[in-house]
């Protein structure tokens, strides 16, 4: 079994069984292959390199506009707009937190730094928000239900099996946020 | 618009000498913005905390009370300023997967009340 993580001397520290790292390991190149940018032809690479993207869509999958949203409410053309400016160095961002937390999962034990524990967490979130979407949790009885699954054994199809795993993920995110926050305590 | 936010942090030292007036402010009026987090069922309490304490630097009591309001009201506007910092905001918010939008600041007349295309709102139009 997984151990929650903690706020120690070696600063935040962790343990995972290597089933369980295997699970979050195809979990976060799972979220990853969502937020890679295809590489279109024709682009323009200057406009590539500093991060523009003039192409940019509002995301057709649920999962992945939840990851990126529009900048503005009710105003289509002004969020389309700022995608064009800042959505493809968002997908860095989110990929580079991603690719940080599955690099640690190569060790037994997780010492994670302020940084590393950040990544952790903007990835487990991300992990989350896209299992959520695929739960259909659109709400707070929904969260519940969900919530309520916690015996492996009842594992018997996709819904289930990723209610665990969603909530696994949950587990695991609140024991690291909690550490994160004696951390910053610590440091006040 | 600016592309100071794919561009990386703007460093705000305060050292801001009066010389180039960058082309923002002759579309983008010198107008406070909003900064909004919206409730949503998959975020922690916890982490939407800690976001808003290690990001903006909030002490634990005030990100706990913005945390508390998006959870029981919806939403909570959680900084102000102008529209490129609530822009940076918004990114970084993004960035920690809360579901952050910018808004205008209603003052006394407030547009989003549904008499869009009255007259005398052409101020603060976007360029």
């Amino acid at each position: 079994m997984a151990k929650a993580f903690k706020y120690g001397l070696k600063g935040i520290t962790g343990y995972l069984e290597p089933a369980e790292r295997d699970l979050l390991r195809s979990l976060i190149n799972d979220v990853i292959s969502m937020l890679q940018p295809e590489d279109r032809d024709g682009q323009d690479p200057l406009a590539a390199l500093i991060g523009l993207d003039m192409d940019v869509a509002e995301p057709a999958d649920r999962a992945v506009k939840r990851l990126l949203p529009n900048v503005m409410k009710d105003d289509a053309g002004a969020s389309l707009e700022f995608r064009q400016l800042t959505e493809r160095s968002l997908r860095e961002t989110k990929i580079g937190a991603l690719r940080a937390a599955a690099l640690d999962l190569d060790k037994d034990e997780i010492v994670l730094t302020p940084d590393g524990a950040r990544h952790w967490s903007m990835a487990l979130n991300d992990v989350r928000l896209v299992l959520a979407e695929r739960l259909d949790i659109q709400d707070e009885e929904d969260a519940e239900h969900v919530h309520l699954m916690q015996d492996w054994s009842q594992a018997e199809d996709v819904e289930s099996y990723l209610a665990l795993v969603y909530n696994f993920a949950t587990w695991l995110q609140e024991s690291l946020v909690q550490a994160m926050l004696q951390s910053l305590d610590s440091r006040r | 618009m600016t592309l100071s936010v794919a561009l990386g942090p703007d460093t705000q030292e305060g050292t801001r000498t009066g010389t180039v007036e960058s082309t923002d402010s002759l579309t983008a009026p010198d107008i406070p913005w909003n900064l909004v987090i919206w409730n949503d069922p998959v975020n922690l309490m916890s982490y939407v905390s800690y976001v808003f304490q290690s990001y903006f630097g909030y002490s634990e009591s005030k990100a706990n009370k913005l945390m508390m309001e998006v959870h029981k009201k919806g939403r909570s506007i959680v900084a102000s300023g102008s529209k490129e910092q609530v822009e940076r905001h918004a990114v970084a918010m993004h960035g920690f997967g809360l579901w952050a939008t910018v808004e205008k600041a209603s003052g006394g007349n407030n547009d989003n009340s549904g008499n869009s295309g009255g007259p005398g709102q052409g101020k603060g139009k976007r360029g």
